[in-house]
């Protein structure tokens, strides 16, 4: 890996008060060296040297993105325009459809997944966690086809590919491919719904700690369902995870019961996913309770976002942009003054921001992962506001991507 | 002199079929238009020479769709070409209100130069309406409507404008009704009004006042209606009966109404249906801020209320986001209320257009006919429900025959 010098990028430095309230963000530009992918300087003026330069020209730099839940493996994306099914059987009308579908889509689905992976890079990822499914149909197929497309990007994004029981673990009887699955690499053990799909919460939640624990590795399971239900499997799982120590390593997914409690049934809720360091990821659905993001991070439980689908046999829409998806958080969440909107960036960076709630300057600093964006912005809170594009993405010190137009005319479909 | 073109190439939505898994597809064929004087005169299949010696503009196979009118805007307030700057969160209305007025004046000098950035982003999104409220307030008198009417007049020929006088800091305190008086010799279009209750302190003064200077003047009405709950319902039954007894069916809209998506939805069907009788249409900006109720828009769609989209004023002391683009609003309101088929994001294309859809709700087609303006937005896409679902940002405006 070859030292990459970003000239002239902006950073920010502290935030501007009128009295007591702050009313902007005060930037100002500096001299980033990179060496193996790794920021080694940050500072007003470093020699060029021999170094590879990337002028950023008064740029804002930031810490890149982590798509937190995405489907590579089953995708309309860069394919031809399809709208979706209506539903007539619950959930079961999509897992019906998957049978059939899914198959037919197996000769072309690497092919896509390759052009959403190169799209989410456009988009600022240079981490990415997909869900995979492991059905009876497709069998590990498409753990084979994701692992394939992520390789043709190593340089560029490190991923978690989850292995996911789209049909239930128990109800589709797929113990031994989930196990299989894991050996082929998955990173993560997957589920979903264990009442609605699986009609068995004990056992599916218990088989799938079984497996994350045969295989050494943590899980991301999907939880749509609501209010007291869904607070039932939270809890549930919160106990699986501290009996197997596997604190710190298990996801819930939408995790939309969050959205419906409140008050103390809300703050036990939430003191309890904290202890067993479980984390939350969101979409942030706007048809249905959003969850309450600022009162998780506030309590210990931290949270990510993801797109979830760019188009697919579940939902038309989506894009892919995060800055899109952190202007709608901020929207949905009534932030409108510079402050707010500039604590919004971790929830998809995990957890990175150059500024403490306080406005010291934490990033970057020497010895951090260079995984970076340019963007013409003025600072965190106008990107965010006013959706400011990004035009270049450093992903491991190597720049993988600039100049927004190519790429987005070739794929946007 | 008319002048003479050829559109070649140009997608159109010409029917559905109904595939075997139960899922709806929109047809589409390619047609060569030709174009007289800014209108569609000629239609030629993709087989059937265009006459040689024409000018030809080659469409590609893009889809034409109906240009978008943007239904609810104030190009008077955004910051647009000024420095960034984030809001300044307030406690109430009140206070929001009293941080306007102070800056009212300072921002006031460059009202035109302001509304023409903002119009041109409207444009480039395939606006080719706009409707916008103009503060006319005793701080600015009619300063912002000046440089709003100026700012349209170089989009001539190109944009055309509902211009509103907007009583953004009440009707019925000191000289408003006569500066709004003044609004409507001085270019204002349009008559607005502010919740008369929330605001004028005043339902039944308020809402008159507004009849009598629209009737005076012989122009249509937009009111803006925050007002929640019932006190919101009661002002919007007020003003139906004031419309039926001004006889002024099909000149009057709600803007916002919240209080229809607070009211149970037996009274929703009610109001709905008086609502419709009056024609008073609804424009909503489709909020998605948590606990943000908006009004029943399908309900009030199958009780033949007519609604529009609109993006609100944006980039301004009252909201930072916003792009401009109204489209996204038909999308948000799809994925709002679930609507994920080809049919249902189709049909939701009339929320932005202002009522045109190539297909009616059968699958045939009904736009474009000959001498229909030649106004389109082009999308590289397979249908409108396509449009609808990826708001694509590539996009060609076409405003009577030439590409802007």
């Amino acid at each position: 890996m070859s030292s990459l010098l970003i000239k002239n990028a902006r950073l920010e430095t502290g935030f501007i008060y009128e009295n007591t309230r702050i009313v902007g963000t005060e930037t100002s530009l500096y001299d980033v060296l990179i060496k193996e992918g790794v920021i080694v300087e940050v500072e007003k003026n470093i020699p060029q040297s021999s170094y590879e330069v990337l002028d950023a020209d008064g740029k804002l730099l930031m810490p890149s993105f982590r798509e937190m839940h995405i489907h590579v493996d089953k995708t309309y994306f860069s394919g031809p325009w399809k709208a979706c099914k209506p539903i007539t059987n619950g959930i079961l009308t999509r897992i019906e459809e998957e049978q059939v579908l899914l198959p037919t889509q197996l000769p072309y689905a690497q092919d896509r997944a390759e052009n959403m992976i190169q799209w989410l890079i456009s988009q600022g990822h240079t981490h990415i966690r997909s869900h995979c499914n492991v059905d009876p149909q497709i069998g590990t197929q498409h753990i084979e086809l994701t692992k394939a497309a992520f390789k043709k990007f190593e340089e560029q994004v490190t991923y978690d590919i989850v292995a996911f029981p789209q049909h239930g673990l128990l109800r589709s009887k797929v113990e031994p491919l989930i196990r299989e699955a894991m050996r082929m690499g998955a990173t993560l053990v997957g589920g979903v719904d264990p009442s609605v799909i699986d009609r068995d919460i004990d056992r599916s939640l218990n088989l799938t700690m079984d497996i994350a624990v045969e295989s050494g590795k943590g899980i991301d399971i999907h939880i749509h369902d609501p209010n007291s239900l869904g607070a039932f499997e939270f809890y549930k799982l919160a106990e699986l995870t501290n009996q197997a120590y596997k604190q710190g390593q298990v996801t819930i997914s939408h995790a939309i019961a969050l959205g419906d409690l409140h008050g103390t049934e809300l703050e036990e809720m939430v003191s309890a996913l904290a202890e067993a360091k479980i984390d939350v990821t969101t979409t942030v659905p706007i048809n249905r309770p959003t969850i309450p993001i600022p009162y998780l991070h506030e309590n210990g439980v931290s949270v990510s976002i993801g797109h979830d689908s760019l188009t697919d046999h579940w939902s038309p829409f989506g894009t892919g942009d995060t800055i899109e998806k952190l202007s709608l958080l901020a929207q949905r969440f009534k932030y409108i003054d510079e402050y707010s909107m500039n604590r919004c960036w971790k929830y998809a960076s995990g957890g990175i921001m150059p500024l403490s709630d306080k406005g010291e300057v934490v990033w970057p600093q020497k010895g951090n992962l260079a995984n970076v964006l340019l963007l013409d912005a003025e600072c965190s809170a106008h990107a965010i506001a006013r959706r400011r594009p990004i035009t270049h993405v450093v992903s491991q010190g190597n720049l993988v991507f600039h100049n927004g137009e190519s790429l987005k005319k070739e794929v946007l479909k | 002199m008319s002048k003479i073109k050829w559109l070649s190439n140009v997608k159109l939505e010409t029917g559905e079929r109904l595939l075997e898994n139960g899922t709806v597809e929109t047809e589409t064929a390619i047609f060569h238009l030709k174009i007289e004087n800014g209108k569609i005169v000629e239609q030629l299949y993709v087989n059937e020479p265009i006459p040689s010696g024409q000018e030809v503009i080659n469409m590609k196979q893009r889809l034409a769709l109906p240009t978008f009118k943007e239904m609810h805007n104030h190009l008077d307030k955004t910051y647009m070409t000024l420095d960034w700057k984030a809001c300044t969160p307030v406690a109430n209305l009140k206070e929001r209100l009293a941080f306007e007025a102070a800056e009212l004046t300072i921002l006031s000098d460059t009202a035109q130069q302001r509304a023409t950035k903002m119009i041109e982003t409207l444009l480039e999104n395939g606006s080719t309406h706009i409707r916008t409220h103009v503060n006319i307030d005793p701080y600015i008198g009619l300063k912002n409507l000046e440089g709003v009417i100026a700012a349209l007049d170089t989009f001539k020929g190109k944009v055309t404008a509902d211009i509103i006088a907007f009583p953004q800091h009440g009707l019925l305190r000191e000289s408003v009704p006569t500066l709004m008086r003044e609004a409507m010799r001085s270019g204002a279009t349009m008559v607005g009004g502010l919740d008369p209750a929330g605001i004028d302190n005043a339902i039944e003064k308020s809402l008159y006042e507004v009849m009598d200077i629209a009737s005076e003047f012989n122009a249509d009405v937009d009111i803006h209606l925050h007002d929640g709950g019932f006190v919101g319902y009661y002002t919007t039954d007020k003003w139906i009966d004031i419309v039926k007894d001004a006889k002024y069916q099909g000149r009057t809209a709600l803007s916002h109404s919240f209080c229809l998506g607070d009211i149970p939805v037996a009274q929703q069907k009610l109001v709905a249906s008086r609502l419709a009788e009056e024609d008073v249409a609804i424009m909503s900006t489709i909020p998605i801020n948590l606990g943000r109720v908006i009004p029943p828009i399908d309900l009030l769609d199958d009780h033949g209320v007519k609604v529009h989209f609109g993006c609100d004023g944006f980039y301004d002391s009252w909201s930072p986001y916003g792009t401009g683009d109204v489209l996204e609003k038909a999308t948000r309101f799809c994925e709002l209320t679930r609507k994920i088929d080809e049919k249902s994001l189709r049909n939701s294309l009339k929320w932005v257009t202002g009522g045109i859809v190539p297909l009616n709700a059968d699958g045939h087609k009904v736009w474009p006919n000959i001498q229909d303006d030649a106004s389109f937005v082009f999308f590289e896409a397979a249908s409108s429900a396509e449009v609808v679902a990826r708001k694509p940002s590539d996009r060609l405006v076409m405003i009577h025959g030439e590409l802007v």
